[in-house]
């Protein structure tokens, strides 16, 4: 989908506050598309310095799975900017995420 | 091992649960062969009380001896610590999972994991199914699911997504081992044990009067027999051990080689060589009988044999035993400083009986002596139950035997609880001497005899056993009119037996004097009459001459007579 980024802040932001996600979903379950669809959102609201998401579906990598460290669906990784945080469970607990993310609510004012 | 291990018995076809066996010493002996094939089972305890362990007793095991390839997924340590930490045991965990035989699924789960709304485990069942795949796994141990639970907020979503989990390895077929914590009312802490009901064992690290003593219990087992008891279990340096009797197999070389008591009078006692080599020995008594002092001797015999010696002591410090073995004789400090003799000396309340064993065992392992003395068995029963103490006991004296040392082993007789355990040994034991206090005639006195001896010709006496300061004999007792004397009476008896040895010997000197004397008399008298019969012999000659020339007269005359009175022509008459 679309990945945000204003000029304007841009510029300021060095390419590592970028934020990158990788979120693990169990197919094509209505909880998971759900829980794509409610990330998606937030961070097309809030992460003003733009994101990247990569998606994996456990079923379809399950190395990735191992090699993770996963257990639960949805698992949401946030790789950078440092420090490395995971959040479990289908967003809709929309201030904690923002919250762990490193987002603040206030960025969708200057949107 | 396999799911079609189905047998038929004809008209009541019976089926046996499949199982698999752990490879745990003594384990598989009371569930009858092991887990239930294809069925999870739950092992639960307190922390530390070898649950990991005996999660990877059974998965490596699998591997190296029943052929099941096996899965860890373990949330407690990471990859690295699990591996170390079973190197020590010989379990080469890096290898295996090199030869495609185990997969170690090691994560450290996050504790500071974000919870942002509603989820499931779907993905610890997807790398569940993957890794059970990549290697063929026959076997699952997941270690430990507490950990889910510390992880993850919500307790009923988690005991939820287990049940749904070990609905799907029960469907998959996998024989697993899940461990858990225990609970303070409940066998576990979340209750998870309502969805394994299949099998239950149950670990536990109990202190009792200050030792601590693991324990293992079956606490169910559908569709199988197993022992009920609490059996103790031991981590030693070979891994989990759990200790029931039955396990303890008969299939040792035994040695027709004897050796020495040390005491002359004691080997006399025991068909005149000494106890055979590799045999159990347990000399017995109350307090004060020299139980040490017939030890220390049996060392001593075997030092100067120039064999080697292990002593345990439990009750006395290696200077208190030289010093008091001096008392008799035996010079104990001069054997440690060549080497042949070692001492290892503890408080047997300072750890629990498995370690005992276990460093005993490992000590054994490393002096490799032909003799191994523990100074008393008895006092590591205190503040155990006669079963711990009898398995352990069973356990040593087994494992002395196998590996051909002699084992002596003093027992304090009237301990509580100590005469059970020994009477439970005695099966094993070869030789059993028992010291004793004879009381007479004012005095206190040391016998000792033999109770039993296996395989040899012993005495049935009751000997005194005497400790002195140039050693220890062991001399016949007297038995007298009043009993067997010992002490001073034996003394008495002994001299008065000499005394009356004597007379009879002056006795019979004189007899074969007067014999002699009296042979000669005869013989003087014989020669006499001899003498007697040749002069008659030559009188009586003489005399039958005469006579004979007085007859030969006779006739002469009588021819004469006759001529003159017959008529004769003339011209015949001469």
């Amino acid at each position: 989908m679309s990945t945000p980024s204003e000029p304007g802040t841009d510029e300021g932001a060095p390419d590592t506050q970028r934020l990158q996600l990788t979120l693990f979903v169990s197919g094509a379950s209505p909880r998971s598309v759900q829980a794509v669809r409610r990330l998606r959102d937030l961070c097309d609201r809030h992460a003003a310095s733009g994101y990247d998401l990569e998606i994996v579906d456990i079923y379809q990598q399950p190395e990735d799975v191992l090699a993770r460290g996963v257990l639960a669906v949805p698992t949401l990784i946030k790789e950078l900017p440092l420090p490395v945080q995971v959040l479990i469970g289908d967003f809709t607990d929309e201030p904690r995420v923002l919250a762990t993310l490193g987002l603040s609510p206030a960025e969708t004012a200057d949107g | 091992m396999t799911n079609t291990d189905v047998e038929d018995l004809g008209e009541r076809p019976r089926v046996q649960l499949p199982k698999s066996p752990t490879g745990i010493d003594g384990f598989d002996e009371i569930t009858d062969g092991g887990l239930p094939t294809g069925r999870p089972t739950l092992v639960c305890g307190p922390a530390g009380a070898g649950k990991s362990l005996f999660a990877l007793h059974f998965l490596v095991n699998g591997v190296n001896r029943y052929g099941d390839p096996g899965v860890l997924l373990t949330f407690e340590q990471d990859r690295a610590d699990v591996v170390a930490d079973v190197s020590s045991l010989g379990f080469d965990l890096d290898g295996l999972e090199r030869d495609g035989q185990l997969l170690v699924d090691a994560l450290t789960l996050e504790p500071q994991v974000v919870d942002t709304g509603d989820f499931d485990l779907e993905a610890l069942m997807v790398r569940l199914a993957f890794s059970v795949k990549k290697v063929g796994a026959k076997r699952v141990a997941i270690d430990n699911v507490e950990a889910l639970f510390a992880t993850f907020s919500q307790p009923s979503l988690i005991r939820s997504e287990l049940r749904r989990l070990f609905r799907w390895l029960k469907n998959q077929g996998l024989t697993t081992v899940i461990t858990a914590e225990r609970g303070d009312n409940l066998l576990t802490r979340h209750g998870i044990e309502e969805y394994l009901s299949d099998c239950v064992v149950v670990l536990d690290d109990r202190v009792v009067q200050d030792v601590a003593t693991r324990r293992l219990r079956v606490v169910k087992y559908r569709g199988s027999t197993h022992g009920r008891n609490e059996y103790p279990f031991l981590i030693g340096p070979d891994g989990l051990e759990v200790l029931p009797i039955t396990s303890l197999g008969l299939n040792q070389e035994v040695s027709h080689e004897r050796v020495s008591t040390g005491v002359a009078g004691l080997d006399e006692m025991l068909g005149g060589h000494g106890v055979f080599q590799g045999s159990a020995v347990l000399v017995s008594g109350t307090s004060g009988t020299g139980k040490t002092t017939i030890a220390a001797r049996f060392a001593d015999a075997a030092c100067r044999r120039g064999e080697k010696v292990l002593f345990f002591s439990f009750e006395e410090s290696s200077s208190e035993i030289y010093r008091n073995m001096a008392s008799v004789g035996l010079d104990m400090a001069g054997w440690v400083q060549q080497g042949l003799l070692r001492f290892h000396c503890e408080r047997p309340t300072t750890r629990g009986l498995e370690d005992h064993l276990a460093t005993m065992q490992a000590l054994i392992r490393e002096f490799v002596p032909t003799l191994v003395v523990i100074d008393p068995v008895s006092s590591l029963a205190r503040g155990a139950t006669a079963f711990d103490v009898s398995a352990m006991l069973m356990r040593q004296v087994y494992y002395l035997k196998a590996s051909g040392i002699t084992a002596v082993m003093t027992v304090l007789n009237g301990e509580a609880g100590v005469e059970q355990a020994i009477v439970r040994i005695s099966s094993l034991v070869d030789t059993s001497l028992e010291v004793v206090m004879l009381t007479a005639f004012g005095e206190r006195n040391r016998g000792v005899y033999v109770l039993k001896s296996r395989g040899m010709a012993h005495s049935n006496q009751v000997r005194e056993f005497l400790l002195s300061d140039t050693g220890v004999d062991v001399v016949p007792v007297v038995i007298g009119a009043e009993g067997v004397l010992t002490g001073s009476a034996r003394i008495a008896a002994q001299s008065a037996e000499r005394a009356a040895s004597e007379g009879l010997s002056r006795e019979s000197e004189r007899l074969a004097t007067a014999l002699e004397h009296r042979r000669e008399s005869v013989d003087a008298h014989v020669d006499t009459l001899r003498a007697d019969f040749a002069a008659e012999e030559q009188l009586t000659r003489q005399l039958i001459e005469a006579s004979e020339q007085q007859q030969q007269a006779v006739q002469r005359d009588r021819l004469a007579q006759g001529l003159r009175r017959t008529v004769i022509p003339p011209e015949d008459v001469p």
